[in-house]
């Protein structure tokens, strides 16, 4: 493993973030099928096949010495090197990772070479782990979901430390795709949020509607997201994230009447295609970014403070 | 500007589900729209809302804009489950077997009179 391997630039920095405290050994399978190089390529064949893996490592005295894959063994079928044994076919050279290394690192070795696995070894260099993306892919997920369980508990209370001058209200909001039942909880809160505050009803209306639109695209649209509220005493800063497909075009998908909703969706009332026209024209700043099989954020923010400008009704 | 309970007569609607005092809520403005979107732009206090959807999220849209009232329009039965949403958001929901077309003239109608 090249010390100089770094997280790679593409990775987006939510998902660094994600990956932050968690180490290789947090993620790896722990229950390794190794063999020593004296078993065939036929006892590795057995062995994937029972065990449902793509990938033995070949260990001499705990040293991890070469690996054979899939390829290895189709390949030795192909040649007739079945009862040979797997030393003299094995792939050698293999990269390890380190299990004291963090996370990212795993990540920018998977997208930095082409391996689907890598043996992961302690300080003595011996084999004690093996490091898949589907590891990776289920730790990330936990991470998120332990944060997002932690956030919902704070969520909503008023911070101690900080006095009510500076921090209203903090919420987020867990939302799945097509459930229609729970569009609006977001945008019911934050209206009650700021009916409590005596904040205008025109501008309760505006950040109610923006906070709805984008509820709905979530679970209209997404494969399910989150949306986060932050009221301070100056702003409302609505946060929608959500896990993909993406959007192809933005410029399109901001253009009044562009919608790819399903006859579905359109029979519930939705899909005339102006929610993020809708949202941006009710929003003071508002921004969106989004990227294919990665997920789409918008920010929308609508300022409280009534002598500030207030967007053109007619734009 | 009308008392809603003059408006319900008119439209000949039953209540699916009414909180306290609702007959003397006052409406500015009606509004008649099948879209979601389009019933979020609009614009107007105090609306009385007009529509032939069934979902709940019409219930929802209402509270986002803050209507006084929801009427399901060419309806003779509405699912009692719409009811009891509107009776869980304190938000008065009725239904008329009129048209869409001649609530709106009806409504209208009263609306100009003084």
């Amino acid at each position: 493993m090249s010390p100089a391997l770094q997280p790679t630039e593409e990775m987006s920095l939510r998902i660094q973030e994600l990956a932050g405290n968690l180490k290789i050994r947090d993620v790896m399978t722990r229950k390794v099928f190794a063999v020593t190089r004296h078993c065939t390529m036929r006892d590795v064949q057995t062995i994937m096949k029972n065990n449902a893996i793509s990938g033995v490592p070949v260990v001499d005295d705990r040293h991890v010495i070469g690996l054979i894959s899939v390829h290895d063994i189709m390949n030795a079928y192909e040649q007739e090197w079945m009862a040979d044994a797997v030393a003299d076919h094995m792939t050698t050279g293999v990269r390890t990772l380190a299990e004291e290394q963090p996370l990212s690192i795993a990540m920018s070795a998977f997208s930095k070479f082409p391996y689907r696995r890598f043996p992961v070894v302690n300080r003595n260099n011996e084999l004690t782990g093996m490091v898949t993306l589907r590891n990776i892919n289920m730790a990330l997920i936990q991470e998120l979901s332990r944060q997002l369980d932690a956030m919902e508990t704070e969520g909503g209370r008023i911070s101690p430390a900080t006095s009510s001058e500076t921090f209203i209200f903090y919420r987020v909001y867990r939302i799945a795709r097509y459930d229609f039942e729970a569009g609006g909880k977001a945008s019911a809160e934050l209206r009650e949020q700021l009916q409590a505050r005596g904040i205008s009803p025109k501008i309760i209306r505006r950040a109610a509607v923006a906070c709805y639109e984008l509820e709905i695209n979530i679970i209209a649209h997404s494969f399910g997201g989150t949306l986060t509220l932050y009221v301070d005493k100056d702003r409302v800063r609505i946060t929608a994230n959500d896990f993909g497909p993406g959007i192809p075009d933005i410029e399109e998908a901001m253009t009044e009447g562009f919608s790819t909703a399903t006859d579905w969706i359109r029979s519930q009332g939705f899909g005339a295609g102006m929610g993020l026209p809708n949202t941006k024209r009710l929003s003071d700043e508002f921004a969106i970014q989004s990227g294919i099989d990665m997920g789409t954020m918008v920010k929308a923010i609508i300022h409280l403070n009534p002598q500030e400008k207030q967007p053109d009704e007619n734009e | 500007m009308k008392k809603l309970l003059l408006l319900i007569e008119a439209l000949n609607a039953t209540a699916a589900s009414t909180p306290d005092g609702w007959e003397n809520r006052d409406v500015h403005t009606i509004f008649a729209s099948d879209l979601i979107s389009d019933i979020l732009v609009s614009e107007g206090d105090h609306i009385l809302l007009i529509t032939s959807l069934l979902s709940d999220q019409v219930l929802r849209t209402a509270d986002v804009i803050g209507a006084v009232a929801v009427v399901l329009v060419n309806r003779k039965k509405i699912p009692a489950m719409l009811g009891k949403a509107a009776a869980k958001q304190g938000i008065p929901l009725f239904h008329t077997p009129l048209p869409k077309f001649e609530s709106c003239v009806r409504l209208g109608r009263l609306m100009e009179t003084l």
